[in-house]
Parts: structure tokens; sequence; C-alpha cells
């Protein structure tokens, strides 16, 4: 570990006058597990063709323990670096075993057949891809995570230093990606195999890769652990689209939530800011779809842990927040006043209360005064979530009386919103 | 694979022998007949070397049967061998570097190369001759290599030529050729019916110089193809995959497109169009022995010579005195063998 592998030194690509690789530049240590990440057409396929040997680069070089892959001849390469393809296609019946034997070409001589050494190997090879009952099998019989398996088998036989895959996973079901991945992910452990590959789904990269290459547009956007490049800014920037991100709760590793974008929506929203008094889990669906709907969301006063905050952290919104199972603090309720006060809907979550959130139904009491406009969903009756011995009545029943808009269900508050936003 | 290839060497060995017997067989069978026992003392007498003593001297021996056998049938029947195992390793190797099981030695236009130099001759008149040859099976011999290059730079692009466009510039080449073909005999009534003959494939009165025009050429690119055996199977991976695995794909990939070239002109310039064989005799042998090329390219050649041995017995025997064109019966003999192979294995078609 530590010393530097493979050196990617400013190589440039273009198919015709189009440039798809401007000046990309990285350095893969040995031992290293590197995913490379982009949009379609942001230059990964053409990056990992230019590492293997397969597409010379017009600018920049390659070196592969310093040496340079366009200068050393190709059986000299094949001996230190296998590639994996994308999907392998075969119109001819030879067995399994005869396909990962191929991988043994660049140890035999023309004329020379195959060795006990050379039978060795590749029986390793497939034990290690799970796929020694594979062996007498023909290839064309073979379904697609079997073949890929196969595959990476054949470049094992050619006992490489190096491994590239180019989306290894892209034709595969869910359960053969991770068994895919499992399997590179331990050759690079377990063998200290460099490992740089191509892959499109960013939770996969996330989990299995040690460090990411983000692409955009034929450079290098980020490079770093997969903390910090997938996040919601990088994602959003490379990919334009808008994410949700959280930690795995195995791993912690940053997992990605795609959220589908609905122009119309963001449209009627308008930018509108709308400020959630919830808690107690009552808020987390309602501030999912508002956040969807495009609004600008606030949320408070939450604890910390609770669930409502939790959720107001994944969709990145603003939150006044209290400590763990604390009461709301005079500072607190100023900033949630702040909040309040920006807001053109405060809403009221059907929450509980308690002596520690009550202060909560004085924030709102002032908002209403100030005639904001302030909507109360009542879908639990008052009496079954006060916890105060009617003094959070009280309080309750005075808001009411200060000309709120009370709706009985959380689905009727995103109706309202947009029926007043396009008034 | 260790049992596979346990039972490998024994089938090359019986095909050699069944080769040997046919060989045999084919040269007592015609207008006259001669006994096997005649047939193997007058070929091992005719061995130049020690060959007076390789057997007693009892047997009694016709010379006229000697003369049939020596000078008119040995000839045909090795032509037959040369021809039947040129067609079907062209074949082999077109399938192997085109990734496609249902390329054959026509498959880039080296054939109607061959038949636009054959046709041009005939055209031309018999009288022209070169070294005791007719112009015939020197000038489709030409027609096919100028083929060759043609396709080949058409389809070339910066240094590389990749199989796509191979094909698409042997597609457009063939169907040009053809067309000219047509053109010469519509306008060529008089020898119309030589070239329509010429054109259906025959090995009717070759002689030992057409077997010498084809052997050396016919050889050496067997010899090629045999050498780059196992490059051919990496080719199977695609080319891309073969490149990782070492191999100059761009380099190897000429020598084996010029090689089958070579293979299909001598054939072609020899004895005709023959068609079929190139592409079945491979396919059966595949599913026999399996699609390591290793194993298949020899097995290829062997089972090519002792089928078109065969068929050529057929055509001369069938209807006499009458000679059937050899092109129609390996379609003929070898389409229904061919469907019946296809019908029986249907979920593993190659």
């Amino acid at each position: 570990m530590g010393k530097v592998h493979l050196q990617i030194e400013g190589i440039c690509c273009s198919y015709g006058a189009e440039p798809v690789l401007n000046g990309v530049e990285f350095i893969v240590e040995r031992g290293g597990l590197l995913g490379i990440l982009g949009p379609n057409g942001s230059g990964k396929t053409t990056l990992l063709k230019a590492i293997s040997r397969t597409l010379k680069p017009h600018l920049g070089r390659v070196l592969l323990d310093d040496q340079d892959i366009y200068r050393i001849n190709s059986i000299e390469v094949a001996r230190q670096m296998a590639v994996v393809p994308q999907e392998s296609h075969f119109d001819f019946p030879f067995t399994a075993r005869e396909i990962v034997m191929m991988g043994r070409t660049p140890h035999l001589g023309r004329f020379q057949s195959e060795s006990r050494h050379d039978w060795r190997v590749v029986e390793q090879a497939l034990a290690f891809t799970n796929s020694s009952h594979l062996a007498e099998r023909r290839i064309t019989e073979l379904s697609g995570g079997e073949k890929q398996r196969i595959a990476i088998a054949r470049a094992l036989a050619q006992e490489p230093e190096v491994l590239l895959l180019d989306e290894p996973t892209a034709f595969l079901d869910i359960n053969h990606q991770t068994e895919i991945l499992t399997i590179i992910r331990r050759l690079n452990k377990d063998y200290n195999l460099t490992v740089i590959m191509v892959l499109h789904d960013l939770n996969l990269a996330s989990e299995y890769c040690d460090q990411i290459i983000l692409l955009k547009e034929g450079q290098i956007y980020a490079l770093g652990s997969p903390e910090e490049i997938i996040t919601s800014t990088n994602i959003n920037a490379v990919y334009g689209s808008k994410v949700l991100i959280r930690p795995h709760p195995l791993h912690r590793r940053p997992q990605v939530i795609l959220l589908a974008k609905d122009q119309a929506q963001t449209k009627i929203a308008g930018g509108a800011r709308v400020h959630v008094v919830g808690g107690g889990g009552m808020a987390t669906s309602l501030l999912g779809e508002l956040v969807q709907a495009g609004y600008k969301v606030t949320a408070g006063v939450l604890n910390i842990g609770d669930s409502d905050w939790e959720q107001a952290k994944i969709l990145g919104v603003d939150t006044v927040e209290a400590a763990p199972f604390s009461p709301v603090t005079a500072e607190n309720h100023r900033s949630n006043l702040d909040y309040i006060e920006k807001a053109q809907w405060v809403i009221l979550a059907p929450i509980p209360f308690g002596e520690g959130n009550i202060y909560n139904l004085k924030a709102l009491q002032t908002a209403a005064r100030r005639g904001q406009r302030v909507v109360v969903i009542e879908r639990i009756p008052i009496q079954e979530r006060d916890y105060t011995d009617g003094k959070g009545l009280l309080e309750y029943r005075h808001l009411l009386k200060l000309g709120v808009i009370r709706v009985t269900g959380e689905g009727e508050v995103l109706r309202l919103l947009q029926r007043e936003g396009q008034t | 694979m260790t049992s596979k290839r346990k039972k490998t060497f024994p089938t090359l060995l019986f095909l050699a022998a069944l080769l040997l017997v046919s060989i045999v067989v084919a040269l007592g069978i015609g207008a006259v007949s001669i006994p096997v026992s005649e047939t193997i003392h007058i070929l091992a007498r005719s061995i130049p070397i020690g060959g007076r003593f390789l057997l007693p001297p009892t047997a009694v021996i016709i010379p006229s049967h000697r003369d049939i056998l020596i000078e008119l049938r040995l000839p045909r029947v090795l032509l037959a061998v040369l021809v039947g195992s040129s067609l079907s390793v062209s074949g082999a190797t077109f399938q192997g570097l085109f990734k496609n099981p249902m390329a054959d030695p026509h498959i880039i236009g080296v054939s109607a190369g061959a038949a636009l130099g054959g046709t041009t001759a005939l055209a031309l008149g018999p009288r022209l001759r070169y070294f005791g040859l007719g112009a015939v099976p020197l000038f489709a011999f030409a027609g096919a290599l100028l083929t060759v290059v043609l396709v080949y730079n058409m389809a070339r692009v910066g240094g590389r030529a990749p199989i796509m466009s191979l094909l698409l510039a042997g597609i457009a080449v063939s169907s040009i050729l053809q067309a000219l073909v047509s053109l010469i005999t519509y306008f060529s009534d008089g020898e119309l019916q030589k070239i329509v003959f010429w054109m259906m494939g025959s090995l009717s009165g070759r002689g030992w110089e057409y077997l010498l025009l084809a052997l050396p050429y016919s050889l050496a690119s067997m010899a090629v193809i045999w050498v780059f055996a196992r490059d051919l199977n990496a080719f199977l991976l695609g080319e891309e995959p073969a490149l990782h695995l070492g191999i100059e794909v761009e380099a190897v990939k000429r020598y084996l497109l010029w090689a089958a070239s070579m293979l299909t002109a001598s054939a072609v310039a020899t004895s005709g169009l023959i068609g079929f064989v190139g592409l079945v005799v491979p396919h059966v042998v595949r599913l026999l022995l399996g699609p390591d090329h290793r194993v298949l390219l020899p097995a290829v050649a062997l089972t090519g010579g002792i089928f078109l041995v065969w068929v050529d017995i057929l055509a001369r025997t069938a209807l006499p005195p009458l000679e059937l064109p050899l092109g129609l019966l390996t379609s003929l003999v070898g389409g229904p063998f061919f469907i019946y192979l296809l019908r029986k294995r249907k979920h593993a078609l190659y």
C-alpha cells in the first residue's frame, strides 16, 4: 500500500473533432479501489479505454509502475493488467473453463500448451468467483450474472496486478450486482489488487469504492472518499438532479435518494416559504411532501434525534434545533419566531404537547396575531395529545380563536397551499 | 476439458485414416473400375524411392490402369482433397474472424473476384496459356487477390479495419463484381455454356498442373492460420478483449484475412465456385469437437477433404457418362444434412 501503481498524466482523447477527455490527471496507489462516476457522455468509458491501452490518448501518458503503457509491448501489459468488459457476448459454445483458460494467453508461448500450473490458476480463478460448478457448462447457456463471473475469472487467470472494469454490473439484477462487487472488493482487500471500475450506480460506488472520481464533461470535477464526493451539491452540479443524501444504516457510507423533478409543481410553489411546527414524527410525511412540491421549507423547534428532526436533516430543511429530550429554550423560541416571520405559511402538525414544547403554541399565536397565514391540522383531537394538565389545551384554544385555517388532515395542506398559490 | 482433450487425438487419427481410405476408394471408381488391391500396389510402386520394395510384386498391374490412375485420377482426387480442405479451413477462419457462425469463404467477395477473373479469361478465348495452364485459373487467382486488396483498403480507417466495415465492403464489392460477371456472360453467347458450367464448380479433367498451382498457396495459408489458432480463439471474445490479452489484433487480423482469402482464391481458381462446403464443414466439426481452433482447424481440414472426395465420386458416377457440376452437388447433399443437424440440435445451432 501507499506506493504509486498507476499514474494518469494529463490525458486528452477525442473522437474526431469532439474532445472527450480534457487533461485528466490522477494517481492510483497499489491496492487502491477507485470508482469512476459521471453522467452519460462524461468520458468514463473513454478514460478506461485510455488506461487499458485500447484508445491511445493524443496527449498525456498512462504510467503503469512508472512505465508508459503505450511504449511497452501488449503482452507485457496484458500480464499486469486485465480488463472486464461491460457485457460479454458469445456465439460459439466454449465451455466456461476454456474461456477462463484464454486468460492464460499472455503467459503462454505461441506453440506452448497449457501446463499443470496454468490449469491450477484457472481452477483457482473459477473457485474465487464461485464458478467452479460452471466449469463444464457452455458459455452460451449461462445467465448474465454467471457470464460476468466467468469474465472476471478470465481476467484473474491473467494473474494481473491491476483490474479494470467497465460497468461490471450494468446488466445485472441487484442480487448479482452485490455478488460481483463483493468478489471485486475481496480481490482488492485480500490480494491487494489495484482496481479501477467505471460505475453507473452512485450508491454501489459509495458502498464499494475507497476513492471516487466524479467526471464532468471530460474533466475531473471532484476526487476523494465517498463521503467527500457523494454530496447533494456535487451530484446536483454534475448530474443536474436534486437528491437527498443519508448514511447507509449498516456501513454509514452516503446513500443517494433521488427526488423526482416535477416542474409544474415547482412553478406553482413559486419559491414560497413554509414553516412547519412539528415533532414526534407527526410532520415527517408533510415535510417530505412540501419539499417535493418545491416549497422552501423550514422547521422548528425540533429536538435533536427526534424522527421529524432526522427527516428535516435528510431533506436539507433549515431547522431550529433543541437539545435532545430538553425543553425549548428562550433562544430557540426567538429563532423560531424569526423563521416564522419570514414564512408565507406556518403549519402546525398534530403534535403532542408537553411542558417542553408549549412555547411552540405561543410562537404560533404571535404569528396569527401578526396576521400571518397559520394552518392547524386537527387530525387528532387536542384532548388526546395534551400532556400538560390543560395548559396546552388553553393555549391551543386561544390560538384557534385568533383566526387560523383549520384542516382535518395533512392531505389538505398541500391542496390548500397550491390553490392559494395559483390565485 | 481433460475428457475432451483425450478424445481429440483419436478423432483426428480416425479422420486421417478415413481420408486415406476415401482417396483409395475414389481412385478405383470410374468408367474403368480398378480393384482396391491393385490401386494400392500401383500407388506403392509409384513412390519414387523404395516404393518398388514396399509390397510383394505378386499382384498383376495392368499398364493402362497405372496411367489412368496416376495421370488422370490421382491429381483429381488430391485436388478434391485440397479444395475441400482449403474451403473448409477458410470458412472456419472467416467464421472466427467475423465472430459469426454464418460467415463462409466467399464472404468478403474473394470468390466474386475469382469469378470475374475466370469469366474474363473464358470470354477472351481459350488460346491464352501460361505454364501449361489455361488462362482461367490464373485470371481467377489474380481476380481473387485484387479483390482482397480492394476490400481491405476500402474498409480501413486509419490503420484499423473494423470487422463490420470489412463485411460491408465485401458485400458491396461482391455485388458489383457479380454484376460485371453477369454482364460479360450476357454479351458472350458463344462461351455462355462454358462460363455457366465453370461457375457451378467442377474438378473434371484437372491434371497435376492444377494441383501444383494451388498446393503451395493452400499449404502456406493453412500453416499461417494454424500458427494463429489460439489468437483466433481469443478473437471470439471480441476485438477489445483479445487486445487486452496481449494480441496485436490488427496485425493478426490482417494475416488471417490474407491467409483465408488465399485459400479461397486457390480453391476457386482451380475448381470454380463450390458452395456450402466452407459453411457446413466447420459447423459439423464444431458440433462434434467444440470450438477450440487448435483442434477445430486440423479436423476441419481433414473433414473438408473427405467430404469433397465423396461428393466428387458422386459427381462422376451418378449419371454416367455425364458429370454433374460439383457445386450443385455440394449444396444438394450438404443442404439437407445441414437442415437435419439444425433440426436435431435446436437448442445449439452452432
